[in-house]
């Protein structure tokens, strides 16, 4: 049997472009960008941002996770416009003087190996840890469920959290006593 | 040892991709934009078998914003790639033979662009009856995939006689052990960015396990110099085996040549899924006869691996597969045959285990079935036949002696008493419907590519003008931690600090050939390289400091920043640092030292492929198996390994839960379905690989480092023992659990319930 796939060649339309105002990692931001561009273009693209990272581009792996108003997304489901307004941590913005503690933990318990997810990752537990303190193991599983890790098995990524959990508890303790970081 | 990662631990051993990694900072090599760049694409068959009648691409070339488009007409030397043999056509010329053929590839302005002129290419096909099967493959007239038909490879070892063993044999199990596709799942897709360089060179930014191979088939293929052609292959999001062979760099590098600009080419996941590599599907008969005393007398196997279309590494695996059979037990008469089948089913190739994944199910799930049936401890049969230190290897040709086996036995044997009381303490087995069962299996695994094989390895080791330590291997960062291997190493024998060393990897400029990051050989050939150089490496410093500074040598040692004095009070400072003693380098002296060998093999093999140095693991898991819903979930999962000493401890606990919780997957969920020769589930949403829900919550990883007397060879690598033998301990699990014995792998829910409801074991009524 022959197969014939029959193509019609259309006129491309005129490129319209939409323009957006947003906050990343605490910079104010105006961009112009396509309609159809999501979250993740515009931040790996425009903003050259290449630290959040994409993997699946259909919201199951988590490896393009960022914060949007405080909250947990995966950019890759988030299309530009409705990014408009809002204001965006990425992996770039977590550490400001040091490192996150938990991006810290993630060293110290080998919470990655290739390191393509942990982005993502790491931003899914700032979220969990901002909502629960102190997560039970139902929790951290929860909050860590939507993202994908292949090299790891989970194992240093557990440790990591836990690790996570007790420095900064402990920094607390610190900061109670008027002790620097 | 028990793995632990106390702060004393990992102090200083954080790995130098770390910072790089949490913070979003390093550069992927999918993550890198050049000036000009273009976005390519790359059009692959909507067809699994068919006859190309034409090709147009006039369409698409008229495009706005299109700058090159390239078919089988633009490839300017050979037509094809593959590691072992050629015959995968970069770009289909008159026939396709799988769903990830290449029939043309676009650059453009945009990837949008790119992708509509994708759709724009008018490709005319006469549909071939689609292989779908091995079965069919083999039928006989079955239209013939390749010209010398369908059968890319035949593997077999025999030894004794079988049936005078079987003739002996007190019980026989007989069974067919059925194993899926299984995808690596690497979360960065393929891809990167080529860049055409004056003087007609290029560069490619692309991920590979093997950057030297990548430039040798690149430069038949574009019919240029290997010396024009720079692979940069590190880092890279993962690969385990599946970004070994090429993948996009051939279409990045024509389009970059055609359109004189650099190129990115970075594949979604439904383009990942349908191009790339998979585990090589098996079907695996074997029969097994044992005495009353519970000695294993004959084992009888035939293997027929699913290759799909092309080649690549399909022959080695099965001649792994085929190596493996016997495992770590001593079997007096073996008859083994392998086929390797070509299919229209993708391409199946490397992938961590080679082939040993496949084989170890079989063979730990006769051994289990056998122990049943002779009523002895699972355990303590697979002790009654187990290798001794100084046996042959299991192709009959001498290996490095070793312990491995029995160490890694008694480690498991050891905890499986110990959760034996866990159990009973706990006592909360009333939960009516879930079933739990504890199941244990070992493995015996070679590293390197074996006997006969080119299998060369190299490093070198020099001293900067900015007074640092320079380590350059041809090695590939994959995510496995060869960055911390090597510096781990490094750091012990100069017993310098991580700022007096620079570590160069994957880049064909700049380092010497060490061979292929696979086969768990990286760790173990960067050890064998550092001993190699070390001494001549440190008196050339200690001749340098000498010269330096008018202090005798044999007063000096290299430490901490620079050189020290032996026997002065180690007051904190080096005697003289470094970065003077590289100012002691004037132009002509320079300090560098380059080794070139070849991975050991076995003195006497017969085989070509068979291995000589090998590791072993032992896995004890526990499942809880819901007899509603037939969900099996493995609650605890330990892992003993023998592999020699441990370079880098939270790397080598990393590879082997990594790889166990991958096999878990591989055991209970994952499954690249092809029917009709397309794919089925093509992204994450129907490719389900474990989350952290689907792991324990806790992972044990025992390493037993202790060598066998006089055994040279240090560290082996464990980059894959730690996926070969969790799936048939899950099984053996299932079965203690349930009664079901378990032939077909992903285990299903499906298959759990109809087992149970038609109560294989009758546990349950
Ligand atoms: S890329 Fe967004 S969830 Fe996978
Ligand atoms: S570290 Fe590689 S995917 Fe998580």
């Amino acid at each position: 049997m022959d197969v014939k796939k029959v193509i019609m060649a259309t006129p491309s339309p005129q490129p319209v472009k939409i323009e957006l105002e947003l906050e990343v990692n605490g910079f104010h931001r105006q961009l112009t960008v396509a309609p159809a561009a999501r979250l993740v273009d515009l931040l790996r693209e425009d903003l050259e941002l290449t630290g959040t990272k994409f993997s699946c581009e259909v919201g199951r792996c988590g490896t393009c996770a960022v914060h949007m108003d405080n909250k947990l997304v995966n950019s890759c489901l988030v299309m530009a416009y409705q990014a408009n307004g809002t204001s965006i941590c990425t992996i770039e913005g977590l550490a400001e003087r040091s490192l996150d503690p938990i991006q810290s933990a993630f060293l110290e318990e080998g919470g990655f190996q290739c390191g393509y997810c942990t982005p993502g990752m790491i931003m899914a537990v700032k979220a969990l840890l901002n909502y629960h303190a102190n997560p039970t193991e139902e929790q951290i599983k929860e909050g860590l469920s939507g993202n994908l890790c292949r090299c790891t098995g989970y194992g240093g990524i557990i440790r990591a959290v836990q690790r996570a959990i007790k420095n900064l508890n402990e920094n607390e303790i610190e900061g109670a006593v008027g002790w620097k970081k | 040892m028990l793995m632990n990662t106390s702060l004393k631990e990992w102090k200083g051993k954080i790995r130098p991709d770390g910072p790089g990694k949490v913070t979003g900072g390093i550069k992927y090599l999918t993550d890198l934009t050049f000036p000009n760049m273009l976005y390519g694409k790359i059009l692959r068959s909507s067809e699994p078998h068919a006859e190309i009648v034409s090709i147009s691409t006039d369409l698409a070339r008229k495009l706005p914003g299109v700058r090159a488009v390239v078919t089988y007409k633009d490839v300017p030397g050979l037509n094809g790639y593959g590691i072992i043999f050629p015959d995968q056509p970069v770009l289909c010329k008159d026939k396709v033979r799988y769903v990830g053929d290449a029939l043309a590839a676009v650059a453009a302005d945009t990837e949008e662009i790119a992708e509509k002129a994708l759709g724009l290419i008018e490709v005319n096909y006469r549909r071939l009856p689609v292989i779908d099967s091995t079965e069919k493959a083999l039928e006989p007239g079955a239209p013939l995939l390749h010209p010398d038909g369908n059968i890319l490879h035949r593997a077999g070892y025999s030894i004794g006689n079988v049936e005078d063993g079987f003739q002996k044999s007190f019980v026989i199990i007989e069974e067919t052990y059925d194993v899926p596709r299984q995808m690596h799942a690497y979360m960065e897709t393929e891809g990167g960015v080529i860049v055409p360089e004056p003087g007609g060179k290029i560069t490619v930014y692309a991920g590979t396990q093997h950057g030297f191979k990548d430039r040798f088939q690149l430069s038949r293929i574009l019919n240029i110099p290997e010396k024009d052609i720079r692979i940069v292959s590190s880092p890279m999001g993962g690969s385990f085996g599946g970004k070994d062979e090429l993948n996009i760099q051939p279409y990045g590098a024509l389009l970059a040549l055609a359109a004189n600009c650099p190129v990115k080419i970075h594949q979604s996941r439904q383009e990942s899924v349908k191009a790339g590599l998979k585990r090589h599907p098996m079907k695996i008969t074997v029969k097994t006869g044992a005495d009353k005393n519970g000695k294993i007398l004959a084992h009888k196997v035939k293997i027929i691996a699913d290759t799909g279309a092309y080649a690549t590494l399909g022959p080695a695996i099965l001649d792994f597969a085929v190596e493996h059979v016997s495992g770590p037990y001593k079997i007096p008469n073996m008859e083994t045959e392998g086929l390797s089948v070509f299919t229209n089913n993708g391409v199946a190739g490397e992938f961590r285990g080679f082939g040993g994944n496949q084989i170890t199910f079989a063979l730990e799930g006769q051994m289990d079935r056998l122990a049943e049936k002779l009523q002895i401890d699972y355990l303590e049969f697979r002790r009654l036949n187990l290798r001794e230190a100084e046996d042959p290897g299991p192709l009959g040709q001498r290996i490095a002696p070793t312990n491995g086996a029995t160490h890694v036995l008694e480690a498991i044997q050891k905890s499986f008493f110990k959760r034996a009381d866990l159990r009973n303490e706990k006592g909360d087995l009333n939960e009516r419907w879930k079933a739990r069962g504890t199941g244990a299996a070992i493995t015996m695994h070679g590293g390197g590519l074996g006997a006969g094989r080119m299998d060369p390895a190299g490093g070198r080791l020099s001293f900067t003008k900015d007074g640092k330590i320079a380590a350059a291997f041809g090695f590939e960062e994959c995510g496995q931690g060869l960055l911390s291997v090597i510096e781990t190493i490094l750091l012990e024998e100069f017993n310098c600090l991580d700022k007096d060393i620079s570590i160069v990897i994957g880049d064909t400029d700049l380092v010497p050939v060490s061979g292929s990051s696979t086969a768990s050989r990286a760790t173990s050939m960067v050890w064998h390289s550092l001993q190699k150089m070390k001494d001549s490496f440190r008196s050339q410093m200690i001749d340098l400091a000498e010269l330096a500074t008018g202090t005798p040598a044999n007063r000096m040692e290299m430490g901490p920043g620079g050189i020290w004095l032996k026997d002065a009070q180690q007051s904190g400072e080096a005697y003289l640092s470094f970065a003077d003693l590289a100012s002691a380098l004037v132009q002509d002296r320079s300090i560098s030292v380059q080794t070139s060998f070849d991975f050991p093999v076995s003195p006497d093999a017969t085989v070509a492929g068979s291995h000589f140095l090998y590791a072993f693991a032992a896995v004890i898991v526990e499942v809880e198996v819901d007899i509603l819903t037939g969900r099996v979930k493995v609650t605890g999962m330990e892992q003993a390994v023998s592999a020699g000493p441990v370079v880098s401890p939270m790397g080598y606990r990393g590879q082997i839960e990594g790889g166990g919780a991958m096999a878990l997957g591989y055991t209970l969920m994952e499954h690249s379905i092809i029917e009709k020769g397309i794919y089925l589930n093509d992204n994450f949403d129907t490719y389900l690989i474990p989350t952290i829900f689907d792991v324990p919550f806790e992972m044990i990883t025992e390493a037993v480092e202790e060598l066998y007397e006089g055994d040279e060879f240090g560290p082996r690598g464990v980059g894959e023992i730690g996926t070969v033998a969790v799936a048939p301990a899950i099984a053996q699990a299932i079965y203690n659990a349930t009664g079901c014995w378990i032939n077909k792998l992903p285990v299903s829910p499906e298959l759990i319930l109809e087992k149970v409801s038609f109560m294989e074991g009758d546990k349950w009524m």
